[in-house]
């Protein structure tokens, strides 16, 4: 993964015009950018879909990218997780079957794969991930992770839509005094 | 959520509607509500940014995986082909506009800030070449609407509940590969602006605030604010 300077100058780069940067940064990122999208969007046709749209909405919004506000890798995933999540929203019907149920997502944080380095506060997040009630967690966890919606978490945790709405709000709140307190 | 008025909420209520958009369990409809009122509203764009910072985390324990070359290919001969000047133009006005958000976003002086920017590229015409922008200053009511007819070449502006900012002046421009042109100012009444003859694929049309009497460069130099949105009729 590219170190924070390499993407602030192509994302710079690219604010004025530069294609070819584009390309760069696309090298550079796109297999993490598709990871998230594919976790959320399993359709690939369409996760590819969303892909292309997140790389020419970064073209055209590579100059609203202010260092100030954090490193350029959570920026760029952030439009991609909110676009994936975007188009598996506009369904009705969730799509295909889960590609592999039960994933451990806490587990992979904590022995992370290559690249959850470059994301700030891990440790924090953990931290206060670990002090919510194991359910309301995983619930937490699968709405990020894999873009599930409230009603999926439901039919997942057998519960109703609302237990898992007020489960949801518990958790966050939780989470933002955890953060806060510990940052 | 409730559909009530978002502005009526409380404050922790507010704060949960941003949580559960970061998180990703709005649905559809309040997703779109959501950004639609971040567009407008600097204070709920920030509720959701903090929110994205403190579960930005999460997103390093997913694994990456390979795209397969034709999103790439895709991508790349998607990028839309812009000539030169024109790039240079639109690429100005974008930072300008930028910046203005910026500078808005901070100082809640969103409304001080009236603009529009309008694709006439033929590209992207409708069937007949017409179409309709509804401006917003920042508050709930249209500002302007301007109607473009790129057949006729003309564009009618209509003020509805625009005010220029105390001692300043609405001007219209059309930037096309020649740089900007200024078109008129926009005044209290409703007017009918001719466009240049050469209305350029990805020329835009754009609303600044002035100085009375209009730019004294003949270029833009005032606040330009994206808030409109482009129809076609």
């Amino acid at each position: 993964m590219a170190d924070d300077a390499t993407l602030r100058r192509l994302l710079a780069e690219i604010a004025r015009g530069g294609a070819d940067q584009l390309a760069e940064l696309y090298d550079l990122t796109s297999p993490k950018l598709y990871g998230l999208i594919l976790r959320i969007q399993r359709d690939r046709a369409l996760a590819e879909d969303v892909l292309q749209d997140v790389y020419l909405r970064i073209w055209q919004a590579a100059g609203a990218y202010r260092p100030e506000a954090g490193p350029p890798l959570p920026w760029l995933c952030t439009i991609a997780r909110n676009r994936a999540i975007d188009s598996v929203r506009r369904k009705v019907e969730h799509q295909g079957p889960e590609l592999d149920h039960g994933e451990d997502w806490v587990a992979r944080l904590i022995d992370p794969h290559d690249g959850a380095a470059d994301f700030l506060d891990r440790n924090a997040l953990l931290a206060c991930l670990g002090r919510l009630d194991p359910m309301h967690r995983d619930c937490v966890v699968l709405a990020y992770c894999e873009g599930q919606s409230r009603e999926d978490l439901a039919r997942h945790f057998d519960r109703p839509v609302n237990t898992i709405k007020t489960w949801l709000h518990r958790s966050l709140a939780g989470l933002k005094t955890c953060l806060e307190a510990v940052s | 959520m409730s559909g009530g008025r978002p502005g009526m909420e409380p404050t922790s209520e507010r704060d949960m509607r941003a949580a559960e958009y970061a998180l990703g369990t709005l649905d559809a409809q309040d997703r779109a509500a959501l950004q639609r009122e971040a567009s407008q509203d600097p204070a709920t764009a920030s509720r959701i940014d903090e929110w994205e910072r403190r579960l930005a985390p999460l997103m390093g324990a997913v694994p990456p995986v390979a795209p397969p070359p034709r999103v790439r290919e895709a991508l790349l001969r998607a990028l839309p082909d812009v000539g030169g000047a024109a790039r240079d133009e639109l690429r100005q006005l974008r930072r300008q506009m930028r910046r203005w958000q910026v500078a808005a976003a901070g100082s809640g002086l969103l409304a001080a800030g009236l603009a529009l920017f309008v694709a006439v590229g033929s590209s992207r015409s409708p069937a007949g070449g017409r179409y309709l922008a509804v401006v917003q200053g920042g508050g709930a009511l249209p500002a302007l609407i301007v109607r473009v007819d790129t057949q006729t070449g003309l564009a009618q502006v209509r003020p509805v509940g625009a005010d220029a900012p105390a001692g300043r002046s609405l001007e219209l421009w059309y930037v096309g590969a020649e740089g900007a042109k200024p078109l008129g100012l926009v005044g209290a009444a409703p007017s009918q602006v001719k466009l240049p003859q050469v209305t350029a694929p990805d020329g835009v049309i754009a609303v600044s605030v002035e100085p009375p009497g209009g730019s004294p460069s003949g270029q833009p130099t005032g606040p330009v604010v994206y808030t409109g949105k482009l129809i076609a009729e």
